[in-house]
């Protein structure tokens, strides 16, 4: 594999890197599984990357490939999940901003998130991300109109479940 | 404010705090599909012992076995089915071990250990394939001739060499022989010479890194 391309990858990978740890805080509850998924997403977009053509941004991509194998790798793992340990801790918040309540409430909802399915973290991921319907449904691989009825659909489960 | 806006801020907020690798340890993590190459090693290693077992199942029928009775092979034939399949066993065994070693290290002198380890082990692989395959060979037909020389009826004409014809009986073996391991040497060197090429490759990129 030439040199260059390698440089290219991994430079990229390098500015772009929150992308993978934020997907793995969604789909993963403690360090050593969040490692070993931004590892498998590393690996998995630099198999790609041949393929990858420029014709959209790296980012864009990157937010494609990674997901797919976040969705791909929790279904496989799937077993694992019934140990989740809850208090643990990725969603750390840090109190000094936040009064106890709205902290309360916060970890409230990243629990709810932890009991959605891997496509549902997958939507509500990219709309903490702030993408449009443009961008999720190219993302995905779905359309526009489906995008926004699935969304939809995601945030009154998740309503539902912070306010049972 | 909107539960999920709250979220949402909360969201950005973290972003700071997220783990961050450096240039060299993305660079390192690349190189990680050795073990996916290691991984490929240990399952050709089971296909190839279970297609060998079937092979062995659907050839040794009834005929083949009333055929080794007649040569007196029997025992001999099923000690090297034991032994074979014991060694074979050790040798998967290796295979899952190095796959295991090299999915779980993260230090790339580690890793690089790993990759000679399992060059080696397949090395090792190969050889007692040969080995054996040779060795089997000779001895079958050796105690082929003997058994045969033994039951041999007296009244059939003679079967007796002179020298020349054992010259010619033994050079033909020989060249047999060689032309059996031969194809045997070619697969192997096919099947695993092209992961091997790969983990050496990755071998010599991870040691440039290492030097750097």
């Amino acid at each position: 594999m030439n040199k260059e391309l390698e440089h290219q990858f991994v430079t990229n990978l390098e500015q772009h890197q929150n992308i993978a740890h934020k997907i793995c805080r969604i789909y993963t509850n403690d360090k050593d599984s969040h490692n070993d998924l931004f590892q498998e997403i590393t690996i998995q977009l630099w198999k790609a990357y041949p393929k990858f053509r420029g014709d959209s941004k790296f980012s864009t991509w990157m937010y494609r490939v990674a997901l797919n194998t976040a969705i791909t790798l929790y279904r496989k793992k799937k077993r694992s999940i019934r140990t989740q340990d809850y208090d643990s801790v990725h969603f750390k918040i840090k109190s000094e901003e936040y009064d106890d309540e709205v902290e309360q409430h916060l970890k409230l909802m990243y629990d709810a998130i932890r009991q959605l399915n891997d496509i549902d973290k997958a939507l509500i991921f990219l709309y903490l991300e702030d993408k449009n319907y443009a961008e999720i449904s190219e993302t995905l691989g779905i359309t526009e109109v489906n995008a926004r009825v699935k969304m939809n659909r995601v945030k009154t489960k998740l309503k539902n479940l912070i306010n049972p | 404010m909107d539960d999920l806006d709250l979220l949402k801020k909360d969201w950005k907020k973290q972003e700071k705090n997220l783990p961050h690798l450096s240039y060299d340890e993305l660079y390192k993590m690349i190189w990680k599909r050795s073990s996916s190459i290691v991984k490929w090693i240990f399952i050709i290693s089971i296909v190839e012992f279970l297609l060998g077992a079937v092979l062995n199942i659907f050839l040794a029928d009834d005929h083949y076995w009333e055929q080794m009775e007649k040569y007196s092979l029997t025992e001999f034939i099923i000690a090297t089915y034991v032994i074979s399949y014991l060694i074979t066993f050790y040798f998967i065994y290796k295979f899952y071990n190095n796959y295991r070693s090299i999915s779980t290290t993260d230090s790339a002198s580690m890793l690089m250990k790993s990759i000679l380890k399992t060059r080696k082990t397949v090395k090792y692989y190969i050889s007692f394939i040969l080995i054996s395959s040779g060795v089997v060979f000779l001895v079958s037909l050796i105690l082929m001739l003997r058994n045969h020389a033994v039951n041999a009826d007296p009244g059939q004409a003679n079967m007796e060499f002179d020298t020349k014809q054992w010259a010619i009986f033994i050079g033909g073996t020989l060249i047999a022989l060689a032309i059996l391991l031969g194809i045997i040497w070619l697969i192997y060197r096919v099947v695993y010479g092209i992961l091997l090429r790969r983990l050496h490759k990755n071998y010599k990129e991870l040691k440039k890194l290492e030097m750097e």
